[in-house]
């Protein structure tokens, strides 16, 4: 199904998505609750054909974003559009499962998400007889030919195999294949290359790209890295401290990022291209920042460009021009979201 | 038996720069295992000079962090050299006794490990384990050794009044910072450092890799720096080592590297970082994965994966398949391990 | 969207292939000793407590066949010590011990297992159920197994037996399972938390399986050996403490059993008379039972977490802790390693 035919560029919408953890060891009510806001505010728009980037470092929420469409997570607030209808909270079965079939995940960890337990043939297959993809006889088939489109050869050999028995890589590639096991619109990402060796990952990007392509996919590419952030990404959102701090099409955020986040990532990554750095600002972790966040834009402690008002109002994710977006009041000031 | 190890007598024939501080003379390291043993190591050579920082480069089982640890000193059971020496100034460290291999480790070579920073005790202050390991090694106070600890974490950037930390009241890069402190506590000659900034945040990891750097030239220490991040040792390191199933296929200085890489498996983990400035391209990557060392190709052990590997050139190939290729040196310092190089090829 | 896999020609540019994957060939899965059996063979502790507890099962199975005599015939051989007829010597009314040992082995393993097989099952479930469901259940699950850990067995036991007229074998089985499952009930809730986020069970959840398909599909298959190692123990407890309450006097005393053989050698104070037989022999051979599910289970560990193989000695108790819960790892090693 195209983008034409359901009448509606967006597949899936997030709109003021937040979710505040209580932070462990203050539940007793004896205790003055505090929370973590790891996903503050978070709005952005997926569509058909596309990869959005959502960067950041840990502690940024960009999992907990990820985790929230995938619905693990309940939002505090917040609403997950998905087609133009709004997905409802508490759901019955059947809603649950229309959901799933949609919208897919795959996880950081290729030795962690597949269980040790069940061979490749019954994790692939699982998908296909929980959402009644194809009749019995031809679940067999139909996990040859997911297994032959994610590039693992030959078919038969693979299915047999548990998953102790296949590499990083190869793991990382039946995931893939049990997310494409329902035909979803979506398929959410958390970091699926950062555990996999870097000759491997091309390999991964690759395919995702090619996903996208033939398709019609739309992916959410959670990640630390930039680079293959920028070598798979139409869309790039930059994540600081649950918040999204700069978004816009990959290429110009690159060229010339606002946020004097995006510019430190930017200058820390490694680039085998330029030569060694200036010295970058010491580090506080943003965890701290995102408990019972004060009255202040949260990048404050780090940022060079920091003035008055960044220390008493937090700044809004203003319109910077061309699709783009910033939240800083030196860079982008102004403006409503 | 030398002066390198006994203890505070080698502060006083310091090493000029420049010199040869280890060396791995074709060492062979071996896992026992229920069928053959496994080699993880395999006739490997690399030299090390005072106060460079030399990377050693591969993905996951090429055997790396073994020839690290063989370094060290501290393989263990079912793992063991079988073959070639490790020397550190001319002496054989198998050789030595008990205590001496005992001084031997920390004094003169130490280890920041991967993932370090989860291993230290959780249930103990910072101060006492840096205690800890010093009294280990030679005797002190204890109030002695908590100065001396705090001196170590400030010289991290650290707050000195951390040492009464525990572990969990650190972040993650500070707790990795604390572990290279306690790294160098006692001012070793060489440190190996295994994916030391694995788990960080590219921003502390830029901040620690800097401070390594300025520590080194302050203490003029040399690094063994051993990670799967090729990108992070064209920024960081002197010479590279590149090493896959087992053995060294190229060696060169940092900037050669990058600039002129011949080893085909070097060229491929060159285009496997996706660009972050400048063009963009689509890579192809490494198709395939690494060997299982049980059981490695014959010949050239990358030749399963080698595009430059193919039936219609007969004669290479022939080799390719059956003779393994060994080190030659390509250019000023640059070796490579290659029948392709070595007949003028790619 | 119907959906077209992919033809395996790609275009040479961007192909996302990995080498074929090789079947391994040789080691099938077929007639072979399962692998769990294999792996507790393998360690020593366990390959002895499997010798031994077969041996006891063998009892168990043959007993009546094997004995020499009818166990709970009186005879006029009264007092023997331990001779070629009678092999373990007599009672102090002429009862066959040898007899009553073979045959009451049976007793003490049925009651042991059955007991176990019912904590077992009732850990299990409440257990997982509790760490899958959270909130209210699992306060409330958490709250009525802690009240039955505080409850002491035997005092119990003793009570319950006390009044109810028969203290057959049901009881006894009842009553030790209802009150040795809290405390594997924690240990295996404890254990299904840490698995409820792991990747795998997360990735279930997406996939859409429903939660009960994730307990006996995802969750359970992952916790067995820790399930298998809850019946082990439960099991040995269970024997002991049934020969316990049949030392006291709580057993029926038409019973066969190793405990109650050592009842009527107490009541008869043949101790105090230099008999030693009639003592020795049931308790050895419960003693022989418990040491081998104790080595099982020794074996269990060691097989499911590496780290428990070899303990360190020379360090404080904190210290060892603090090692143990990073242990095994190279780090650890190097600072407190003595020699490679």
């Amino acid at each position: 199904m195209s983008a034409a035919t359901t009448g509606t560029d967006q597949t899936l919408e997030v709109v003021g998505l937040s979710k505040y953890f209580e932070v462990p060891g203050t539940e007793h009510f004896w205790q003055r609750r505090r929370k973590l806001h790891a996903v503050e505010d978070v709005s952005f728009t997926m569509r058909p054909g596309t990869i959005t980037a959502l960067v950041g470092e840990s502690g940024s929420g960009k999992t907990t974003v990820a985790r929230l469409i995938a619905r693990l997570y309940e939002p505090t607030a917040g609403q997950i559009v998905f087609e133009g209808r709004e997905e409802p909270r508490h759901v019955n079965r059947e809603a649950n499962l229309r959901y799933r079939r949609q919208v897919q995940m795959i996880f950081q960890d290729p030795f962690d998400s597949l269980n040790p337990v069940k061979t490749v043939a019954y994790l692939v297959g699982r998908p296909l007889r929980i959402h009644r993809i194809v009749p019995r006889g031809q679940e067999r088939e139909r996990v040859h030919e997911l297994l032959e489109t994610v590039g693992l050869v030959p078919p038969e050999v693979v299915a047999a195999k548990y998953p102790h028995e296949l590499s990083g890589g190869q793991r990382q590639r039946v995931a893939i294949a049990r997310a494409l096991a329902v035909e979803p619109r979506v398929i959410l990402a958390d970091e699926p290359t950062s555990m996999l060796d870097v000759s491997i990952r091309i390999g991964v990007l690759n395919l995702m790209i090619r996903l996208k392509e033939e398709h019609d996919l739309a992916f959410l590419f959670v990640t630390h890295d930039l680079a293959s952030a920028r070598y798979v990404a139409d869309e790039l959102l930059v994540m600081y401290a649950g918040q999204i701090v700069e978004r816009g099409p990959t290429e110009e955020v690159l060229q010339d990022p606002l946020h004097p986040y995006t510019r430190l990532l930017l200058s820390a990554a490694p680039d085998p291209n330029a030569g060694l750095h200036t010295r970058t600002l010491a580090a506080r972790t943003p965890q701290d920042l995102a408990v019972d966040p004060e009255g202040a834009c949260r990048f404050v402690g780090r940022c060079p460009l920091a003035i008055d008002i960044c220390s008493t109002t937090p700044p809004v994710l203003a319109e910077a021009g061309r699709g783009r977006q910033a939240r800083c009041h030196v860079t982008a000031p102004g403006g409503i979201a | 038996m030398s002066g390198v190890l006994e203890g505070s007598d080698r502060r006083e024939s310091p090493i000029s720069s420049g010199e040869t501080l280890l060396e791995l003379e074709d060492l062979v390291v071996e896992y026992e295992t229920a069928g053959a043993p496994v080699r993880a190591v395999d006739h490997v050579n690399l030299t090390i000079r005072a106060g460079e920082t030399v990377g050693l480069a591969g993905e996951s089982g090429c055997g790396k962090s073994t020839a690290g640890n063989a370094i060290m000193g501290i393989l263990r059971p079912p793992a063991a050299v079988a073959g070639g020496r490790v020397l550190f100034r001319g002496e054989d460290i198998g050789s030595l006794d008990t205590e001496e291999r005992r001084r031997y480790r920390w004094r003169n070579v130490s280890m920041v490990f991967q993932s370090a920073m989860n291993s230290l005790n959780p249930v103990m202050r910072v101060g006492d384990q840096f205690a800890d390991m010093m009294a280990a090694h030679e005797r002190i106070h204890k109030k002695e050794a908590l100065e001396r600890a705090g001196d170590l974490l400030e010289k991290v950037g650290i707050d000195r009044r951390r040492v009464r930390s525990y572990p969990h009241q650190l972040s993650g890069g500070m707790r990795q910072r604390t572990v290279i402190a306690m790294a160098l506590a006692l001012s070793p000659e060489l440190v190996i450092m295994d994916e030391p900034t694995t788990a960080l945040d590219v921003v502390v990891q830029r901040e620690i890799l800097e401070e390594i750097q300025e520590l080194q030239k302050e203490l003029g220490f040399a690094v063994l720096f051993i990670t799967h991040d090729l990108s992070l040792l064209v920024e960081f390191a002197d010479r590279i080592a590149i090493m896959y199933a087992g053995e060294i296929v190229e060696t060169a200085s940092a900037r050669t590297l990058f600039d002129k890489p011949q080893h085909p498996y070097t060229v491929g983990l060159m285009h496997s970082f996706p660009p972050l400035t400048g063009p963009m391209t689509r890579l192809i990557g490494i198709p395939g994965s690494p060997p299982d060392l049980a059981r490695p190709p014959s010949g050239c052990r990358f030749h399963p994966r080698c595009s430059f590997c193919v039936p219609e050139k007969a004669a290479l190939y022939a080799r390719q398949t059956t003779e393994r290729p060994v080190l030659r040196e390509v250019g000023p310092g640059h070796f490579v391990a290659c029948h392709l190089v070595e007949e003028g090829g790619a | 969207m119907s959906f077209q896999p992919v033809t395996v020609d790609r275009p040479a540019e961007a192909v996302p292939v990995e080498a074929p994957v090789e079947s391994k060939p040789g080691r099938r899965r077929g007639p072979h000793a399962p692998q769990w059996l294999r792996l507790l063979w393998g360690n020593p502790k366990s390959r002895g407590g499997i010798i031994i507890l077969s041996a006891m099962i063998l009892l168990a199975i043959f007993g009546p066949w094997i004995a020499t005599h009818n166990p709970t015939a009186f005879s006029l051989d009264a007092r023997q010590s331990p001779s070629f007829h009678h092999l373990f010597g007599t009672t102090d009314q002429g009862v066959d011990i040898f007899s009553q040992v073979v045959v009451g082995a049976r007793s003490s393993l049925v009651l042991g297992a059955a007991a176990a097989a019912l904590a077992t099952v009732l850990a299990t479930v409440l257990g997982i159920l509790a760490a899958y469901s959270g909130g209210v259940v699992d306060e409330v699950i958490s709250f009525v197994t802690s009240v039955f850990l505080v409850i002491p067995t035997i005092p119990l036991l003793i009570v319950v037996s006390a009044y109810l007229k028969s203290s057959g074998g049901l009881t006894m089985i009842l009553i030790l399972g209802l009150t040795l499952w809290a405390f594997e009930a924690r240990i295996l809730r404890a254990q299904a938390l840490s698995f409820r986020n792991r990747d795998f069970v997360l990735a279930a959840k997406v996939a859409g399986e429903s939660t009960r398909r994730i307990i006996f599909s995802e969750l359970i298959p992952n916790m067995i050996s820790r399930i298998a190692a809850a019946f082990v123990l439960v099991f040995y407890v269970a024997i002991l403490t049934a020969a316990g309450l049949e030392f006291l006097g709580l057993g029926d005393v038409n019973h066969v059993s190793w405990g109650m053989t050592m009842y009527w050698a107490q009541v008869n104070s043949t101790i105090l008379q230099g008999e030693w037989w009639p003592s020795l022999f049931p308790g050895l051979a419960l003693a022989l039972t418990v040491v081998s599910l104790v080595f099982i289970l020794a074996g269990i560990d060691e097989v499911s977490n590496p780290r428990l193989r070899s303990p360190k000695r020379k360090q404080g108790l904190t210290k060892r802790l603090g090692l143990a819960l990073v242990g095994g790892n190279a780090a650890v090693r190097a600072h407190t390693e003595e020699d490679a």
